[in-house]
């Protein structure tokens, strides 16, 4: 979020969040994953050895360039008046984005935010491509060559817990959103 | 030592230049279309428990005049002084002088997120640092004073546009400023919800707040206003008190605008 403010709200310094936001956005995880780890990792040693670190480390920022996106639709959304009305109280413009706009800003992002928590959470995933690429294929193909011979059911379990992880989060969130806007009436 | 509570000394506001400069600087030609002069040249003292109504048609620059005086837009040239501090010098605490000044907008802007109540407080608490009991004390003064204790907790989305202007009028009273600004704070309400924000206008001056109004309420000016200021293209074309507007304005132009206005309110 903060970062999303900065873009908006701060012209000299908003080509660098620009420029993050760019490349983590546009690059797919698998390819920052790999560079960080196979590609960068010798150089950077300690912690990027890793492969928890690194995974973390790329999902991380990739996701805080996916939120600064959403909160930066939401700050449009909830538009300059604010800030307006919040320095014609004398709040100065930190003090307007705290107490004005990031009440509103939050409220106005649960939808994308939701659906954003669900990527990070599929996208981790793609983690085995540094981790256990060759210990995931070899099981993959294990549980189709041996008895009973079902490579349906392990796979749709697998998916299942995907949605326990990903679903009741985005619902909660959608519907604290929605009861939020209903009370302040928007 | 100036007796004056506000005075604003040759000051110009312009949209538009930074990209004319860069016009400049490339050589790529300035286009003279893309600067818009909205304040010209403009000079104007108020003193303390003076009304005065600014009028005059829409995009002349009577908003960001205002805007300029409460330094929400920061004018390119001139002075503007609150009492004997001068806002436009660079490095002058303005979030402080912002204290001082009261504002209200013609969409009335309140912050959505919070009751008329918190709406009230939230400078009283942040800026003035009061205690929790004091500033809601205040706060609850403020609302009484316009006569809206009652919308107390209810969210800007909840209530009529008179009530929201009122709460509007009382975020700005709460602080007790020097000066009030008051920008068009009937147009956008239909003309029984106008009637409520002018009566709660008209008790303000009755207990002597100072103001400086943009408005086009011609029978309310004519009953609180000490001055009015016809205002066009950027420039003051007329001042004098509303006596001269309604019978003989000096300028050819403010006739015919005061005409115009006349007529329309009485076929309303």
């Amino acid at each position: 979020m903060p970062l999303a403010f900065i873009r908006v709200y701060e012209k000299e310094t908003s080509f660098l969040v620009d420029a993050y936001e760019k490349i983590f956005r546009g690059v797919p995880e698998i390819v920052l994953m790999l560079l960080f780890f196979f590609g960068l990792g010798p150089y950077l040693r300690f912690p990027f050895g890793n492969a928890f670190f690194v995974a973390a480390f790329v999902l991380g920022l990739r996701s805080g360039a996916n939120q600064s996106q959403i909160y930066r639709g939401a700050i449009q959304g909830v538009g300059n008046e604010q800030m307006i009305a919040g320095m014609s109280v004398c709040l100065s413009k930190w003090r307007s984005i705290w107490h004005i706009m990031i009440p509103q800003v939050f409220t106005f992002s649960t939808p994308g935010l939701g659906s954003e928590y669900a990527l990070l959470i599929k996208d981790s995933a793609y983690v085995y491509v540094i981790g256990a690429l060759a210990e995931v294929m070899t099981r993959a193909i294990q549980i189709r060559t041996s008895p009973p011979y079902d490579a349906v059911t392990p796979f749709i379990l697998a998916a299942l817990i995907y949605i326990v992880l990903t679903f009741p989060i985005a619902f909660w969130l959608d519907k604290w959103g929605n009861k939020r806007k209903k009370k302040i009436g928007l | 030592m100036t007796d004056f509570v506000m005075e604003a000394r040759h000051v110009y506001k312009a949209y538009g230049i930074k990209n004319a400069k860069k016009a400049e600087k490339t050589g790529a030609g300035v286009d003279v279309k893309h600067v818009v002069e909205a304040v010209k040249d403009v000079s104007l003292q108020i003193r303390k428990g003076d009304i005065k109504l600014i009028f005059g048609p829409s995009g002349s620059g009577k908003s960001t005049f205002l805007r300029c005086l409460a330094m929400l837009e920061i004018p390119d040239k001139g002075e503007i002084y609150l009492g004997n501090e001068c806002l436009t010098k660079p490095g002058v605490d303005l979030n402080k002088a912002r204290a001082r000044i009261g504002f209200v907008f013609q969409h009335i802007y309140l912050f959505r997120h919070l009751t008329a109540l918190g709406n009230v407080e939230l400078a009283l608490r942040q800026v003035l640092k009061l205690p929790k009991e004091e500033a809601r004390k205040r706060a609850l003064d403020a609302l009484s004073e316009v006569k809206v204790t009652d919308c107390a907790s209810k969210y800007p989305a909840q209530m009529s546009g008179g009530q929201a202007q009122r709460i509007g009028i009382a975020r700005a009273l709460a602080r007790n400023p020097d000066i009030i600004l008051l920008d068009e704070p009937t147009s956008a309400l239909d003309p029984e919800l106008t009637g409520e924000v002018i009566d709660t206008l008209r008790d303000l001056a009755k207990e002597g707040t100072t103001m400086l109004i943009v408005s086009h309420e011609m029978p309310f000016a004519r009953e609180v206003a000490e001055e009015m200021i016809f205002y066009d293209e950027g420039r003051v074309v007329e001042t004098g008190p509303p006596s001269q507007f309604f019978n003989a304005p000096n300028t050819d132009r403010a006739k015919q605008f005061m005409t115009r206005i006349i007529n329309r309110t009485t076929r309303e």
